[in-house]
């Protein structure tokens, strides 16, 4: 199948393994992935935090080139880009008077809009866990891994409808599909510090500690995301946050469609897996991956 | 004019359905009280204390039952559920069927009245306080079974116990916009019977108001927060996490304006009151006017009639407490004996 | 807690035109508040907020629009949605403080977090200029806006070891529609 793919800038930049990571996968799974052309940022927290329309503005532009794809629909593997790309379709499909202002503002027509899934959205959906098992020639088993959603990926409820957003199961399923043991645990949708990273990396440290010793004492041994912020922010502080917190020993985190990769076969070179800092081979390693 | 001595079937023998019956035989009519339990009492069968004046509800079902069992006009089908219900000439043609020996049974009734009581909501659609994964987060129903295992002598001493009040009512969002007016009095009832049993044991009950509006009932309030030491926190929770084997509940003291936490062993869930699941099926093969969320409506300017020769009372028409069922089973009797007696 | 003197405040004397401009302008209606405190119990920052998301929607019925542009709150918000999708009524919390931000900024005050206001507008520019974000040019320019060049030194290093810091930013080819739709912004703002 095609699809409308919107990296997002974090995917072009910090975020690479991901993007590698994911167009393996999906290739693998005959999902072509077809860039949006000469898409723009989606202007994240800082668009919505201070100019409504701009956020707005942003988006549609990036949903009317997915209208002229001709695809019909768009899937991101960035939960941030996920939530503002659904945010600008739910509040376009709420207002008449907002969808001819940015109609004329883009030179476009948006009367019809296309339907936005995150990637772990889409892969759930067009192949389900029977499918997403099938080109498994590793199985991941022995991994005991905390699958952690962050906060926009099923949020708003009313507004992202994937998911459950107090318990949800999509990347459990995912990852059991790959023969890995996921844990309960209790921060599973909870906020990692989202885009203070740079800004106020107190936050970060406090809220990120949170999530990682939440997981350890799960008995995960890797987290697992589906999110470049998510992901940066827990890998990139866990020094700082034994040093407050303390009770966190150093637990890796991939993105899931590393995860997937490894399963399929592929390489840790291919997948990215050295581009992480808190290093997820000695783990993987150590059960047998490789 | 027919001779015939006119025939009540009355569905559900907890209070309402009890009490309907009773007086429809004291009147000299015949009633047939189905109920699909082995015995009577509905959810009164439960409980292990009621409000306001801490009285065993056993005792109030044992006076009804004998009652019922000394007077020849009312058979009680225990055990029977109807399977079907259909107007027929002037009056209904139900299938009763018996839930053991599966055997069925074909009755005509001249008049019904619904008295299948209420349930609660599931409360595992409220994913933040993990009904249905941990294990020690039920609802209040669930939690009589460890009140009356407690009140019998098992172990496992309570250290500590959070209420939670308002779980899917006054909730526009995820639950029902309305009020479940029962909770406020039996979550009091419940968390001052735990400090009854274990004064050691911290009690809490989360809430955004606390409504006690009948006889008794503001005495009975105030009897378990300055009496028995409940300590009330106002807010409603927002998330429980596992916390070392027990349970941590975190919320904000309104009155204060502060984050709040606190550490127990069982978090009980006051869900909204719904009605019985069946209740909506019967009600269509009645004829009975039901609302949105599937209770018994009554007709305009009536209170216990819901169409033509059906009749409710109870739980199944909206949330109430014992006196309130014993009340609407009275009067539902009471509208059907002055039908019976114009035709 | 710190005891403040405090002037009763004349409930009669207090107009409703901030609430009234919330239900016009992004349709949310305050009046539906339980005050259950729901949102302020969950809210992932709420502990190190001066106004807990309960008391911020109690400040908009109070029309207290001066302490509500000026609070911290309003910008160590992380717009994580849990109080929106927690809430009975569904009031949408991060939207109203959105609104007020943007209205706050237009109106030149201060934000009490400037490091986060800077980072923000600076993203935007990056945006504007190129079209894309890269993590390299917007790190400089806010190092250099903060003067903080040493702050996450050590992670920056471990990061370009790593190779995660891209000495060639993702940009746009035609990056020209965007700006368009940026100097609209602009222009509109002058206004």
């Amino acid at each position: 199948m095609d699809i409308a793919y919107f990296p997002g800038c974090s995917l072009h930049a910090m975020a690479l393994e991901y993007d590698r990571s994911a167009r393996l996968v999906c290739k693998r799974l005959g999902i072509n992935l077809v860039e949006v052309e000469d898409w723009n940022c989606c202007g994240a927290t800082a668009a919505h935090s201070l100019d409504h329309e701009l956020a707005l503005g942003l988006n549609a532009r990036n949903l009317s080139i997915v209208n002229r794809m001709d695809h019909g629909a768009v899937t991101t593997p960035c939960a941030g880009c996920f939530s503002r790309l659904k945010t600008a379709v739910h509040e376009l499909a709420q207002s008449g008077n907002l969808t001819r202002r940015m109609e004329e503002r883009l030179d476009t027509n948006l009367s019809r809009l296309p339907k936005v899934t995150h990637l772990l959205q889409l892969l759930m959906e067009a192949r389900g866990p029977r499918g997403l098992a099938q080109p498994v020639v590793k199985p991941l088993k022995g991994l005991k891994l905390a699958a952690y959603y962050g906060c926009l990926l099923t949020r708003p409820h009313r507004i992202v409808q994937f998911d459950d957003p107090e318990q949800p199961s999509s990347m459990d399923k995912l990852l059991q599909a790959l023969g890995a043991e996921t844990v309960t645990w209790s921060h599973k949708a909870e906020c990692c510090g989202g885009s203070f990273a740079a800004s106020e990396p107190g936050i970060v440290i406090d809220l990120g500690g949170q999530v990682l010793e939440a997981a350890c004492r799960a008995g995960a041994e890797a987290v697992v995301v589906a999110c470049p912020m998510c992901q940066v922010n827990l890998d990139s502080r866990q020094d700082e946050i034994k040093k407050e917190r303390g009770d966190v020993h150093s637990l890796p985190v991939l993105y899931f469609t590393q995860l997937m990769g490894l399963a399929y076969g592929y390489s840790p070179r291919e997948l990215g897996l050295r581009r992480l800092l808190v290093s997820p081979v000695s783990l993987l390693k150590e059960k047998g991956f490789f | 004019m027919d001779d015939r001595v006119k025939k009540v079937l009355v569905i559900g023998g907890g209070p309402a359905g009890m009490e309907a019956a009773l007086k429809i035989g004291q009147a000299g009519f015949r009633a047939v009280l189905v109920e699909r339990e082995p015995d009577l009492g509905g959810t009164l069968r439960k409980l292990v204390s009621s409000f306001p004046r801490w009285e065993n509800p056993a005792d109030l079902v044992g006076v009804k039952v004998q009652m019922l069992e000394g007077n020849r006009n009312i058979e009680r089908l225990t055990s029977t559920a109807v399977l079907t219900a259909e107007r027929f000439e002037r009056g209904f043609r139900v299938t009763l069927k018996h839930l053991n020996n599966g055997g069925s049974r074909e009755i005509r009734a001249d008049a019904v009245i619904l008295a299948t009581g209420f349930d609660l909501m599931d409360a595992s659609v409220y994913g933040e306080y993990g009904y249905g994964i941990y294990p020690n987060v039920i609802n209040s129903l669930e939690f009589e079974d460890r009140l009356r295992g407690w009140k019998e002598g098992a172990e496992s001493i309570p250290k500590g116990i959070a209420f939670f009040k308002c779980v899917g009512s006054r909730d526009r969002s995820k639950g029902f916009p309305y009020c479940s007016k029962i909770c406020c009095m039996y979550t009091a009832k419940q968390a001052g019977l735990v400090k009854d049993l274990f004064p050691g044991a911290k009690v809490y009950v989360f809430y955004m108001d606390y409504r006690a509006a009948g006889k008794g009932y503001e005495e009975f309030v105030r009897d378990v927060i300055e009496k028995k030491h409940v300590r009330y926190v106002r807010g409603r929770p927002a998330k429980v996490l596992p916390e070392k084997g027990r349970l941590l509940v975190r919320a904000e003291d309104t009155l204060m304006g502060i984050p709040v936490e606190v550490v127990v062993d069982t978090v009980v869930l006051a869900s909204a009151v719904v009605p019985r699941a069946d209740t909506r099926a019967l009600a269509k093969m009645l004829g009975a006017l039901t609302d949105e969320y599937g209770f018994i409506e009554p007709l305009p300017y009536t209170a216990v009639r819901s169409g033509e020769r059906v009749f409710f009372a109870g739980g199944c028409g909206f949330a109430c407490e014992t006196q309130g069922a014993l009340q609407q089973g009275a009067a539902a009797a009471a509208e059907v004996i002055a039908f019976f007696n114009k035709s | 807690m710190d005891t403040e003197i405090y002037t009763p405040l004349r409930l009669d004397e207090i107009d409703s035109a901030l609430q009234r401009e919330l239900k016009e302008k992004i349709d949310i209606d305050i009046e539906t508040c339980l005050e259950c405190g729901k949102c302020s119990g969950g809210c992932s920052n709420g502990h190190i907020f001066d106004y807990t998301p309960r008391k911020i929607v109690q400040l908009v019925k109070l029309g207290d629009e001066e302490t509500l542009a000026g609070m911290d709150a309003l910008w160590i918000c992380l717009s994580c949605q849990l109080c929106l999708d927690r809430c009975p009524s569904g009031i949408d919390i991060p939207r109203i403080l959105d609104y007020l931000r943007e209205k706050a900024v237009t109106r030149g005050v201060k934000a009490s977090r400037p490091d986060v206001h800077l980072f923000m507008e600076l993203m935007l520019e990056e945006a504007r200029d190129k079209g894309r974000v890269s993590e390299v040019p917007l790190m400089i320019r806010f190092k250099r806006k903060t003067g903080q060049y040493l702050k996450d030194a050590g992670l920056g290093f471990k990061m370009f070891l790593k190779g995660k810091l891209s000495p060639f930013p993702s940009r746009m080819q035609k990056p020209e529609g965007l700006k368009k739709l940026l100097s609209e912004r602009k222009s509109e703002k002058k206004d």
